[in-house]
C-alpha cells in the first residue's frame, strides 16, 4: 500500500530570529512578573504586595510621627528628638524585606528546577550563566523596587510635612542618592542569599524557612555570643549577625549610626571591614550561585 | 493510623533536615554554657527573655516546627499524594492526629534536647526548672505543630503565611502590644514554664498557672478539628 | 459474605417474575460543577451498572472533574453522587468497596512498590494482607520489582505499581482515570485481558481515557463527555445509529464500479452515491440493514463481482468526531 503526504500549507519560520540577548532579556521579563505576580492571577499578587505595603506603612508611619512631632515642637523638631528618619529605615524594615526575599525569592529559582521547565530555557540560546545572570537581575529589581520605594515615600512625606517643603528638598537633598544607595545595598544582599538558598532546593517552602531561619536566628544567638566574647572575638562574632550586615554599610553611607546597630560590638571594625564584609556576603553568593547554574546543560 | 504516622515520620525525615535541626538545638545550648564561662553571667530574666524567649520559643521552635509540620499535610497536596490517605474507609481525623503526631515526633525531640541541655548548662543543673523548660518547649512544639500541619491543608502558600505569623505577629507584635499575648502560642509556651517552677520563672506575663496549660488544649485540639474538618470538605488534588 | 458473592448478589433485586431487576451501582444525578464563572461539568445525569463503563471526551471536557465527584474527592455544585445507594461525599467506610486510580503520577517516592502496595492495603484494612498483597502485584506482573523503590521504576512500572494499590482491597467499583498513560503495548494488552477478568467477576469499573480503540475493545458502554455535558451514553454501535442524522460511509470495491453505482442509486436505502479516484464505490446510506440486503442482490443481476464492502465511520472513533465537532 502507498503512502502519501499531502501539503496542507505547512510552512517554516522565516521571519527573523533573534539571539541570546532576546532570550536574557525574556527571561528577566519573566522573573521580574513571576516576582510580582503579574499575569498569575489574584492570589499570586498577595503575598508580595503585602510585604510591599507593609514597607509602605512602616514609612508612612514614621513620616506621619516626624509630621506630628514637628507641629507640636516647632520646626526642626523631629530631628532633634532624633526620631527614625532615612537612615534609621532599614534598621527596622530589614526584617521584613528579608522575610520578602525569603518567601518570593525561591518563587524564581525552585519552580523551574522542580517541574523540569529549567531544561527548556537550556534548550534555548541560553546558557545556565546567562539565565541565573537573568533571574539575578530580576529579583534585584524587585528587591531594590521595594527597598527604596518606601524611602521615596518617606521622603515626600517628610518634605511635605515640614512647613517649608522647598526649603526642606534644599537641605536634605542628599538623602536622595544616599537611600537610593543604601537601599539598593540592602536588596543586593537580600537577593544573592535568597537566590542561592533556593538553588540548593526544589521546594520553595525548604528555602524560605531556611532563610528566615538564618537572619532571624542568627540575630538573637550572635547577639548573645558576641556579650560573652571579650573584645574583637566579640566584635567579629557580631559581625555574623546577618541581619545587620547590609545595615553596618548603611550606616557608612549615612554617615550616622541607626538605632539597629547602635550596641553591636562589630562597629569597633571600622568601615572598611564592615564593606569587605559586607562584599563579601553580596558577592560571595553571586559568585557560587554563577558557579553552580554556569554548569547545567538539559 | 499506625501505617499513616510512620509514613510520614519518614517523608519529614531527611538527613539534611535532621541535619539541620541537631545544628540550631545546639545553639542555644552554646550560648548558654557561654553564659555561664564568662565573668558576667546575666540575670536569669535577660536569659530567660533573650534565649529562651526570643531566640528560642519565637523563632528556633516555631520555624522548625513549620518546615517539618507545613510539609506534613503540605507535601501530600503539593505531589497530589493526599488521595491515597483520603481514599480509605478511616475517619479524618484519623488521618489528622498520626500527621500531628509524625510532626510532633520529629521536631520535638530536638526542642526537648535543646531545651534541657540548655536549662541544665544555664541553671547549674536545677532539675525543675530544666524540666519547666522542656516541658514548655514540647507543648510550644505541640501548639505549633497543630496550626502548621492545618495551615498546610488550608493553603498552598503556607510557609509564607506561616513566616509572617511568626516574624510578625509572635516577633514583633506580641512583643509591644500586650493584649496580643492573649493570643500567641509563644506566650502560652512561657505561661506553662512559668508555671511549672513559679520560683525561678516570674510570673508577670498575663497567663496564669491554670490558663496556659488550658490555651494549649484548646489550641491543639482546636486546630485538629479544623484540620478535621477541611480533610471533609475541601476538593483533595 | 466474600467479595465475589457480594458482587453477584449486592447489585440485583428479584422481581416477582423471572426477569432480574438491576439496581445501578453508581447513580449520578443532575451532577454540575462550577469554579468561580467556569463551568466545568453541567447537568449530567447517568447510571453505571456492573461491567466496564468507558468515559470519553476531548481534554478539558470535565471528565477527570466527573470522576472525582464520582469519588467524593471534590465537592459537588448542585447534583447528587450515590454508589450502592449510599453518598459518597463525607463517607469514608464506603471506601471499603472503591479502588480508585487518580490521573496523577506522584507515588511515595522513597518506598519500596511491596510498601506502598502494603500501606495502601493496611489503610483499607484488608484481612491477610500479604497474600493480598501478593495478589495484587501478581495480577499487575510486578512482583520481581516489588523491592526496590519507586523512584526508580519507570513510568509503566509505576502506573502499574498503582493499579496494584488500588486492586489490594478487592474493591467492588473501580475508578480509573487514564489508567494507560505511559503504558506499552504489552502492558497494554495485559491491562485489557485483566479489566476483562476482573469485570467477569462482577465488578463496576469506569475508565476515563483519550485512547479510542482501547475503550472500544473493552467498554460495554461508553459516555462522552463534550464541554462538560453528556453528549451520548450506552454502546457505541448503538449511539452511532442514533446519530441517524448522518448517513453510514460504505466503501465497495467491485470489478465495474460505474456500472454498481448507477444500480446502487436507485435503492431506497441509499441516500448517494459517489466514485472515489481510486475506483471505488462509496455509498451514503441512513438504512444498513436494508442496504446489507439488497447490495448482493443487485450485484448478482447484474454480474458484478463484490470484492470489498466495508463501513468506514462505524467505530467509536467517528462517533466521538461526529460528537466533538458538533
Amino acid at each position: 500500500m502507498t503512502g502519501t503526504v499531502f501539503d496542507i500549507g505547512y510552512q517554516r519560520y522565516g521571519g527573523g530570529r533573534e539571539g541570546r540577548k532576546r532570550s536574557r532579556m525574556a527571561v528577566y521579563k519573566d522573573g521580574f512578573r513571576t516576582a510580582l505576580g503579574f499575569g498569575r492571577g489574584g492570589r499570586a499578587k498577595v503575598l508580595p504586595w503585602l510585604f510591599i505595603a507593609i514597607l509602605i506603612v512602616i514609612a508612612t508611619v514614621m513620616a506621619l510621627i516626624a509630621g506630628a512631632a514637628d507641629r507640636l515642637g516647632g520646626p526642626g523638631a523631629a530631628e532633634r528628638m532624633n526620631l527614625p528618619s532615612h537612615s534609621d529605615y532599614y534598621g527596622i524594615a530589614s526584617v521584613i524585606l528579608f522575610v520578602f526575599a525569603a518567601v518570593v525569592g525561591p518563587e524564581l529559582l525552585c519552580p523551574d528546577r522542580r517541574n523540569g521547565v529549567i531544561n527548556l530555557y537550556l534548550v534555548r540560546p541560553l546558557t545556565g550563566g546567562d539565565y541565573i545572570a537573568s533571574r539575578w537581575a530580576a529579583f534585584l529589581t524587585v528587591m531594590t523596587a521595594a527597598a527604596c520605594l518606601p524611602q521615596i515615600i518617606l521622603f515626600l512625606g517628610l518634605s511635605m510635612g515640614d512647613p517649608d517643603p522647598l526649603l526642606y528638598l534644599q537641605n536634605h537633598w542628599l538623602d536622595i542618592p544616599r537611600f537610593l544607595l543604601a537601599g539598593l545595598a540592602v536588596a543586593a544582599y537580600a537577593t544573592g542569599l535568597a537566590l542561592l538558598a533556593a538553588s540548593f532546593t526544589t521546594r520553595r517552602a525548604y528555602a524560605s524557612v531556611f532563610l528566615v531561619g538564618l537572619f532571624v536566628i542568627s540575630a538573637p544567638f550572635t547577639v548573645g555570643m558576641a556579650e560573652e566574647l571579650p573584645g574583637n572575638a566579640g566584635a567579629w562574632m557580631s559581625m555574623f549577625n546577618l541581619s545587620n550586615i547590609p545595615v553596618h554599610v548603611n550606616d557608612i553611607i549615612f554617615g550616622e549610626v541607626s538605632e539597629a546597630t547602635e550596641d553591636a560590638p562589630a562597629r569597633a571594625l571600622g568601615p572598611t571591614v564592615l564593606t569587605a564584609w559586607y562584599l563579601l556576603w553580596t558577592l560571595g553568593p553571586m559568585a557560587i550561585l554563577w558557579a553552580r547554574y554556569r554548569k547545567l546543560t538539559p | 493510623m499506625g501505617s499513616i504516622y510512620s509514613m510520614t515520620v519518614r517523608q519529614l525525615s531527611g538527613r539534611w533536615r535532621l541535619g539541620i535541626m541537631t545544628a540550631l538545638a545546639a545553639l542555644p545550648v552554646l550560648i548558654a554554657f557561654m553564659m555561664l564561662r564568662s565573668s558576667s553571667a546575666p540575670s536569669v530574666w535577660d536569659f530567660e527573655d533573650a534565649i529562651l524567649g526570643a531566640m528560642f520559643a519565637g523563632s528556633i521552635v516555631p520555624l522548625v516546627v513549620l518546615a517539618v509540620g507545613g510539609a506534613a499535610f503540605g507535601n501530600e497536596v503539593e505531589d497530589r499524594t493526599l488521595a491515597n490517605l483520603t481514599l480509605s474507609p478511616v475517619p479524618r481525623w484519623k488521618i489528622a492526629l498520626p500527621k500531628l503526631l509524625a510532626t510532633i515526633t520529629v521536631a520535638g525531640p530536638f526542642a526537648a534536647a535543646s531545651a534541657f541541655l540548655t536549662a541544665h548548662v544555664a541553671f547549674l543543673g536545677d532539675t525543675q526548672a530544666s524540666l519547666a523548660v522542656t516541658v514548655a518547649a514540647v507543648a510550644g512544639v505541640a501548639m505549633y505543630a497543630a496550626m502548621f500541619v492545618w495551615l498546610g491543608l488550608m493553603t498552598t502558600q503556607a510557609v509564607p503565611v506561616g513566616l509572617l505569623y511568626i516574624v510578625l505577629w509572635e516577633g514583633f507584635f506580641s512583643g509591644f502590644v500586650m493584649g496580643a499575648r492573649l493570643l500567641s502560642i509563644r506566650y502560652y509556651a512561657i505561661g506553662i514554664m512559668q508555671a511549672l517552677d513559679p520560683r525561678r520563672f516570674s510570673t508577670t506575663d498575663l497567663l496564669g498557672p491554670v490558663a496556659a496549660p488550658i490555651a494549649a488544649v484548646v489550641v491543639i485540639g482546636g486546630f485538629l478539628l479544623l484540620a478535621n474538618r477541611r480533610l471533609r470538605t475541601m476538593d483533595v488534588p | 459474605m466474600t467479595a465475589a458473592a457480594r458482587r453477584t448478589h449486592g447489585s440485583t433485586t428479584v422481581s416477582s417474575g423471572t426477569t432480574l431487576a438491576v439496581e445501578p451501582v453508581i447513580r449520578v444525578d443532575g451532577v454540575s460543577r462550577w469554579f468561580g464563572s467556569v463551568v466545568a461539568v453541567s447537568d449530567i445525569t447517568f447510571d453505571v451498572m456492573p461491567g466496564i463503563t468507558g468515559l470519553l471526551g476531548p481534554n478539558g471536557a470535565g471528565k477527570t472533574t466527573l470522576l472525582r465527584m464520582m469519588t467524593g474527592l471534590a465537592a459537588v455544585s448542585t447534583g447528587t453522587v450515590t454508589m450502592f445507594g449510599e453518598p459518597v461525599r463525607d463517607n469514608p467506610p464506603l471506601y471499603r468497596r472503591i479502588g480508585v486510580m487518580s490521573e496523577h503520577e506522584t507515588v511515595y517516592g522513597f518506598m519500596k512498590g511491596r510498601e506502598f502496595v502494603r500501606a495502601m492495603g493496611k489503610l483499607r484494612n484488608v484481612e491477610h494482607l500479604d497474600d493480598a498483597v501478593d495478589r495484587a502485584i501478581d495480577l499487575v506482573d510486578l512482583a520481581d520489582a516489588q523491592h526496590r523503590p519507586m523512584d526508580t521504576y519507570s513510568r509503566g512500572m509505576r502506573q502499574r505499581m498503582r493499579l496494584a494499590a488500588t486492586l489490594v482491597h478487592d474493591p467492588d467499583i473501580l475508578i480509573l482515570d487514564e489508567p494507560l498513560n505511559g503504558a506499552d503495548p504489552r502492558q497494554r494488552v495485559h491491562f485489557r485481558q485483566l479489566l476483562g477478568r476482573l469485570a467477569a467477576d462482577g465488578r463496576t469499573i469506569v475508565l476515563s481515557s483519550h485512547i479510542l480503540e482501547e475503550v472500544e475493545q473493552v467498554a460495554d458502554t461508553v459516555l462522552l463527555i463534550v464541554n462538560g455535558k453528556l453528549a451520548a451514553s450506552g454502546g457505541f454501535r448503538a449511539i452511532r445509529a442514533a446519530l441517524n442524522q448522518r448517513p453510514y460511509h460504505v466503501r465497495i470495491l467491485c470489478d465495474a464500479p460505474r456500472e454498481l453505482a448507477a444500480a446502487i442509486v436507485g435503492l431506497a436505502s441509499v441516500d448517494a452515491v459517489h466514485i472515489d479516484p481510486d475506483g471505488s464505490v462509496v455509498v451514503l446510506s441512513r438504512n444498513v440493514l436494508d442496504l446489507q440486503v439488497e447490495l448482493p442482490r443487485l450485484a448478482q443481476a447484474r454480474g458484478v463481482r463484490l470484492r470489498r464492502v466495508e463501513p468506514l465511520d462505524d467505530s467509536l472513533e467517528s462517533v466521538f468526531g461526529y460528537l466533538v465537532e458538533n
